[in-house]
C-alpha cells in the first residue's frame, strides 16, 4: 500500500496510454489490486451460478432469445426500462437541484422526505398505489365528491412506467444531490461573473459536473426496472421478469436461460455508461467554497407545487391506502372485530431487525465497493472496471435469484457450509451481493471528485497513505458515501427474497412480515407493518441529511 | 460527515467528536445486540391448546412454511407447547421455498415443507426431494386428498369460485359453470389469475379432465371474451371490490379474508359454480417431510396434530378454508362441500407427464397475460 496515491500525472507512461487521463497513475498498489480482485469474487457468485447452471441444465438462451415468447416480453422490459430511466433521471434531477441548489420553501423537510420512496416494498406500494388511484379507489371517492369522475386506470405500461418513475427516482436524486451538495461554488460564481445567466451557468458549470452522477444513478433506474416483478405484475405489464417467474417450477432451464439474457443485457448496459462517464471530467471540492445558491423568485411557488406534486404522488398516493389499511385494522382490533395477528412487541422485535441488518449492510457495502472504486476512479486499472462492471450488473438479477445462488454456494463445500448456514454474516454478504452496486456509482463519484493535487501536497508534508485517506479523501468523499449507503439502507430494509430465504432460521424483517400478512390478504397487519417502515426511514434519512447538513 | 470547511479536517470540535461517539455506540450497539421472544402462547394458538406447555422433549423440526405466518404461527406454536417439540420455521412464498429446498438439496435443513398448493410439492417429488409418510398419517384424510406415491398430505381446502362485485352483478347473471364465462354476456368482465399458482394448479386439472383441446379452446375462448389478466387471486377479489372488475375466478378463501378486514365497506362476495363443475375444483394445501429429514418422527407428529381436530377446526373457524380430517365440519359460513367426490389429490402431477410446462406454454400461448 506505500505507493498508494503516488502516481505522478505526468508520468510518461501514463502519459502515452492514456494522454487525456488527467490525475490518473500507471499502477495501481498490489495490495489494492488483490484487495479488489478478492471483492470482485464475491460480487461474482450469482453471475457464477447462473452460468453455471445454465449449463447443467443443459439451458438454450441462445435459441430461447430468438423465439417470440422471450422476444416480446424483452421488448417490453426494455421499452419500460428506457422511458423509466428518461423520466427518473429528470425527477431526479429536477428534484435534486431545486432541494439542493436554489432557496425552494422547506427544501430541508423536502431533503428528508424525497427518498422515502425508495422503502416501499414495490408488491405492496404498488397495490397501496392502485388502492388510492383507481377506480373505485380512495383518490377517486375522494374527487368523487366534489364532482370530478375520474376513470384513468393505473395499469399496463402506463402504470407500470407511472410507479417505477415514482419509486426508482431516489436512485438519481440522491446521487445528485449529494454531487451538488459537494460542487464547488467558486466556478459557478466565476461563470456568473463572467457574464452567464442562471441557465448558462447550470448548462456549462452544474450539468457537466453532475454528469457522471446522473449517468450512474439512471443506470440503476434501468438495472432495476429490468429486474422489477413486483410492480410489472400488479400493473400486468407483461415483462421479462414475469416469463422467469412462471418458468420456475415449470420450466427451470428456460428460467434460468431468461435470468442469463438479462445478465448479459446489464453487462453491455454497464459498459455503455462506463464509457460514457470515463469521457466525463470532474473537478474536485475545494475548500471553503459555499455553494451557490439561487434564488427562484417568482418560480417559488410552480417550483414548490411541482415538489409537493411529486411527493404527493410517490409518497401521499402509498401512504393513504397504507394508513387506511392500518387505521381500519386497529379500529376493528380495539372493537369487536377480528383482532390483530401481530402485537407491538411482533413490531418492536422486527423493527429492531430491520434497523440492525439495514445499517450494517450499508456500512459493509460501502466498505465493499471503495477499493473497486479507487481501482476504477484513481488508477483506472481494467481489472478494476471488470469488477465495476460485474458489482452493478448483478443489480439486474431477480433478488430470489441472488438468494438461490448464495445458498447454493454455501452448500458446494462442508467448511463454508459449517461456517456459514444459517447466519447473520451470510445474510449480510448476500444483502451486500444485492445493493453493492447502489453505493458502487456514487463511490466512483466521490473518488474521482477527490483533487490530486491535494493528495501531492498532503504527500510532500509527509503525510502516510492510510493519514491522507483519512484526513483529504474521506472528508470530501463523505457525502457521495452517505448517499450510497443511505440507497443501500433503504433497499435493504424492504428486501424480500434474501431476507426470507438466506437468513438464519426465525429471522424476520419489516417487510417480510408485511409480506407474510399480505400474501393472505391481512391487510390491516401489512398497513401497520410498512406504516413504521415508512416511518422508521423518515427517522434514518433525517438522520442522513442532518449529518449531511453540517457542512452545508 | 465529519467535514466542516470552516475548520481543518483533522480536528474535530467537542461537539463533533461527541456525535461521533454516538454514532459508533449506536453501531455499536446494534452489532452486538441480539433478541429473544416471549413463549406464552397467545389468543388464536389458545384456540388450539390451552393447556400448559409441556417439558422440551429434546426433538426439533425445522418447517418450511410457504403458507404465512399470520395463518400458520398459532398452530406451530400449539404444536411446540402441547408436545414440547422444538419448531424451527422459515416463512416465504410456496413456489421460492420449493426452490429453496431443490437448491439445498441434502442439506436442507428443512423437514417439512408446507405448500398453499399442489403444484410445487409436485415440483419437489418430481425432483426426488420427498420421502415417504407413513400409513397412519396418510390415512387421515381421503385418498383424494393425498398423494398416491405417499409423498404428501393435504391438510385444508379452497375452492374455486367466481368472486363478483355484488353492486354490479345482479344474482340472476350468475352462472352455473365454468364453460358459460365464454358466453358474450360475460364479454370483458371476467378476471382470470393466469399466473397464479393455484390457477395453474386447477388449469393442469383442467387439461387432465377434458384434454388438451377443450381446456386450451376454453382458454383461448376467454381471451377473445376479452377476460382481463390479474397477477393473483388477492388482486382480484380486492378489484372486484372496488368494482374495477365485474368478476374473477379464485379461491373462495380470499373473499372471506378481506371481508372479515374491511367489514361493509366490501363490495364482493363467492359465488359456487355447481358441485359438479370443473370451477368447483378443491385445490388443497399441502405438508410434506423431507428425503433427507433426520427428524422423521417429530415431522411425522406434526403432521398428524395438523390433521387433528382441534387444527382442523381452526382451519375452519379462523382461515376460512375447508378442513379435510377428523370429521370436523367446514363452518357455517362456507357453503357445504363433498370431500370424497372433490379435490385434486385424485390427480398425479406427475402422469400429466411435464403437466406445468404444457400447462405454462398453453397459458402463455393464449395471450391472457396482455389482456
Amino acid at each position: 500500500m506505500t505507493n498508494l496515491g503516488t502516481g505522478n500525472p505526468t508520468a510518461p507512461r501514463a502519459r502515452a496510454r492514456a494522454p487525456k487521463a488527467r490525475q490518473l497513475t500507471s499502477g495501481a498498489p498490489p495490495a489494492l489490486r488483490l484487495v479488489g480482485l478478492v471483492l470482485a469474487a464475491g460480487f461474482a457468485f450469482p453471475a457464477a451460478y447462473l452460468i453455471y447452471r445454465n449449463f447443467s441444465e443443459g439451458a438454450d438462451p441462445g435459441g430461447l432469445l430468438i423465439s417470440r415468447r422471450t422476444l416480446e416480453p424483452l421488448g417490453r422490459t426494455l421499452r419500460l426500462a428506457v422511458s423509466v430511466s428518461v423520466s427518473a433521471l429528470i425527477l431526479g434531477t429536477s428534484l435534486a437541484w431545486l432541494t439542493t441548489k436554489t432557496d425552494l420553501a422547506g427544501r430541508r423537510f423536502w431533503r428528508v422526505v424525497l427518498p422515502i420512496p425508495l422503502v416501499f416494498p414495490t408488491f405492496i406500494g404498488a397495490a397501496a398505489f392502485i388502492r388510492t388511484m383507481n377506480p373505485g379507489g380512495i383518490a377517486n371517492d375522494l374527487l368523487a365528491n366534489v364532482g370530478v369522475e375520474r376513470t384513468i386506470e393505473v395499469r399496463g405500461f402506463f402504470g407500470a412506467w407511472f410507479v417505477l418513475t415514482l419509486f426508482t427516482y431516489p436512485y438519481v436524486y440522491l446521487p445528485v444531490a449529494a454531487r451538488l451538495a459537494q460542487l464547488p461554488g467558486s466556478i459557478e460564481e466565476s461563470a456568473r461573473v463572467l457574464g452567464d445567466s442562471a441557465a448558462q451557468a447550470f448548462r456549462r458549470v452544474c450539468l457537466p459536473q453532475m454528469a457522471s452522477a446522473m449517468a450512474a444513478g439512471t443506470l440503476l433506474v434501468f438495472l432495476y426496472t429490468v429486474s422489477d416483478f413486483g410492480a410489472v405484475q400488479l400493473m400486468r405489464y407483461d415483462t421479462l421478469t414475469r416469463a422467469i417467474a412462471t418458468n420456475q417450477l415449470a420450466n427451470p432451464a428456460a428460467a434460468l436461460a431468461l435470468s442469463l439474457i438479462l445478465l448479459v443485457l446489464a453487462g453491455a448496459v454497464v459498459t455503455v455508461e462506463r464509457q460514457f462517464s470515463n469521457r466525463q471530467s470532474q473537478s474536485g471540492r475545494t475548500r471553503g467554497n459555499r455553494p451557490v445558491i439561487y434564488r427562484l423568485g417568482r418560480m417559488r411557488w410552480p417550483a414548490f407545487g411541482f415538489v409537493a406534486f411529486a411527493a404527493l404522488n410517490s409518497i401521499g398516493a402509498p401512504m393513504v391506502a397504507l394508513l387506511d389499511w392500518a387505521y381500519d385494522g386497529i379500529r376493528r382490533a380495539t372493537g369487536d372485530g377480528r383482532g390483530l395477528t401481530i402485537d407491538a412487541g411482533d413490531v418492536w422485535v422486527a423493527t429492531y431487525k430491520t434497523l440492525q441488518v439495514s445499517v450494517i449492510a450499508a456500512v459493509v457495502a460501502v466498505g465493499a465497493v471503495l477499493p473497486i472504486a479507487y481501482l476504477v476512479g484513481r488508477y483506472k486499472s481494467r481489472s478494476g472496471s471488470v469488477a465495476n462492471a460485474i458489482v452493478i450488473s448483478t443489480f439486474a438479477l431477480p433478488g430470489l435469484l441472488i438468494a438461490l445462488s448464495l445458498r447454493f454456494w454455501t452448500i458446494q463445500s462442508d467448511l463454508a457450509f459449517n461456517l456459514l448456514d444459517n447466519t447473520m454474516a451470510l445474510l449480510i454478504f448476500a444483502y451486500v451481493v444485492r445493493f453493492g452496486s447502489l453505493a458502487m456509482g456514487v463511490a466512483l463519484v466521490a473518488v474521482r471528485s477527490v483533487p490530486m493535487k491535494l493528495h501531492d501536497v498532503s504527500r510532500t508534508l509527509g503525510a502516510g497513505p492510510v493519514r491522507r485517506f483519512f484526513t483529504v479523501d474521506l472528508p470530501i468523499m463523505s457525502s457521495g458515501l452517505l448517499a450510497g449507503a443511505g440507497l443501500v439502507l433503504l433497499s435493504v430494509m424492504k428486501e424480500l427474497p434474501i431476507s426470507l430465504i438466506v437468513s438464519p432460521i426465525g429471522f424476520s424483517t419489516l417487510a417480510t412480515k408485511s409480506f407474510s400478512s399480505f400474501e393472505d390478504a391481512f391487510v390491516a397487519e401489512a398497513g401497520i407493518l410498512s406504516v413504521v417502515l415508512v416511518a422508521l426511514s423518515f427517522v434514518l434519512s433525517w438522520f442522513l441529511v442532518i449529518r449531511r447538513a453540517e457542512h452545508l | 460527515m465529519l467535514y466542516k470547511s470552516s475548520k481543518p479536517a483533522a480536528t474535530l470540535s467537542p461537539m463533533q467528536m461527541k456525535r461521533r461517539v454516538l454514532t459508533i455506540a449506536t453501531l455499536a450497539a446494534l452489532i452486538a445486540s441480539a433478541c429473544g421472544g416471549g413463549s406464552s402462547l397467545d389468543e388464536a394458538a389458545e384456540a388450539i391448546y390451552s393447556g400448559s406447555c409441556a417439558d422440551d422433549n429434546g426433538q426439533t423440526v425445522t418447517v418450511y412454511s410457504g403458507r404465512t405466518e399470520a395463518l400458520i404461527k398459532p398452530v406451530l406454536d400449539a404444536f411446540a407447547c402441547e408436545t414440547g417439540t422444538k419448531v424451527d420455521v422459515r416463512w416465504g412464498d410456496s413456489t421460492e421455498l420449493a426452490l429453496t429446498i431443490n437448491t439445498e438439496g441434502d442439506r436442507t435443513s428443512a423437514d417439512v415443507y408446507l405448500s398453499r398448493s399442489p403444484g410445487p410439492v409436485g415440483f419437489l417429488e418430481a425432483n426426488g426431494h420427498l420421502g415417504t409418510i407413513s400409513d397412519e398419517v396418510l390415512s387421515l384424510v381421503a385418498p383424494n386428498n393425498r398423494s398416491a406415491t405417499n409423498t404428501w398430505v393435504g391438510f385444508s381446502g379452497r375452492k374455486r369460485v367466481l368472486v363478483y362485485n355484488i353492486d354490479t352483478v345482479s344474482a340472476d347473471e350468475l352462472p352455473n359453470s365454468v364453460f358459460e364465462l365464454t358466453d358474450p354476456n360475460y364479454k370483458g368482465r371476467v378476471a382470470l389469475p393466469a399466473t397464479n399458482g393455484s390457477f395453474v394448479d386447477w388449469f393442469t386439472v383442467f387439461r387432465d379432465q377434458y384434454g388438451d383441446d377443450v381446456a386450451t379452446q376454453w382458454l383461448n375462448d376467454m381471451v377473445a371474451n376479452d377476460a382481463t389478466f390479474y397477477p393473483n387471486n388477492r388482486a382480484i377479489v380486492e378489484a372486484a371490490s372496488r368494482g374495477e372488475i365485474d368478476m374473477g375466478l379464485v379461491n373462495h378463501y380470499y373473499n372471506y379474508q378481506e371481508a372479515a378486514a374491511a367489514g361493509d365497506d366490501h363490495r364482493a362476495a363467492n359465488h359456487d359454480f355447481d358441485d359438479d363443475d370443473i370451477g368447483s375444483l378443491l385445490i388443497i394445501t399441502a405438508a410434506a417431510i423431507t428425503a433427507t429429514s433426520d427428524n422423521v418422527e417429530a415431522a411425522e407428529n406434526l403432521l398428524t396434530y395438523m390433521l387433528s381436530e382441534p387444527v382442523q377446526q381452526y382451519f375452519s373457524n379462523e382461515t376460512f378454508e375447508y378442513p379435510l380430517a377428523a370429521g370436523v365440519a367446514p363452518a357455517d359460513i362456507l357453503p357445504p362441500l363433498d370431500l370424497d367426490s372433490s379435490g385434486s389429490g385424485s390427480v398425479s402431477y406427475d402422469d400429466l407427464g411435464g403437466g406445468f410446462e404444457q400447462t405454462t406454454a398453453i397459458i402463455e400461448a393464449s395471450g391472457i397475460l396482455n389482456q
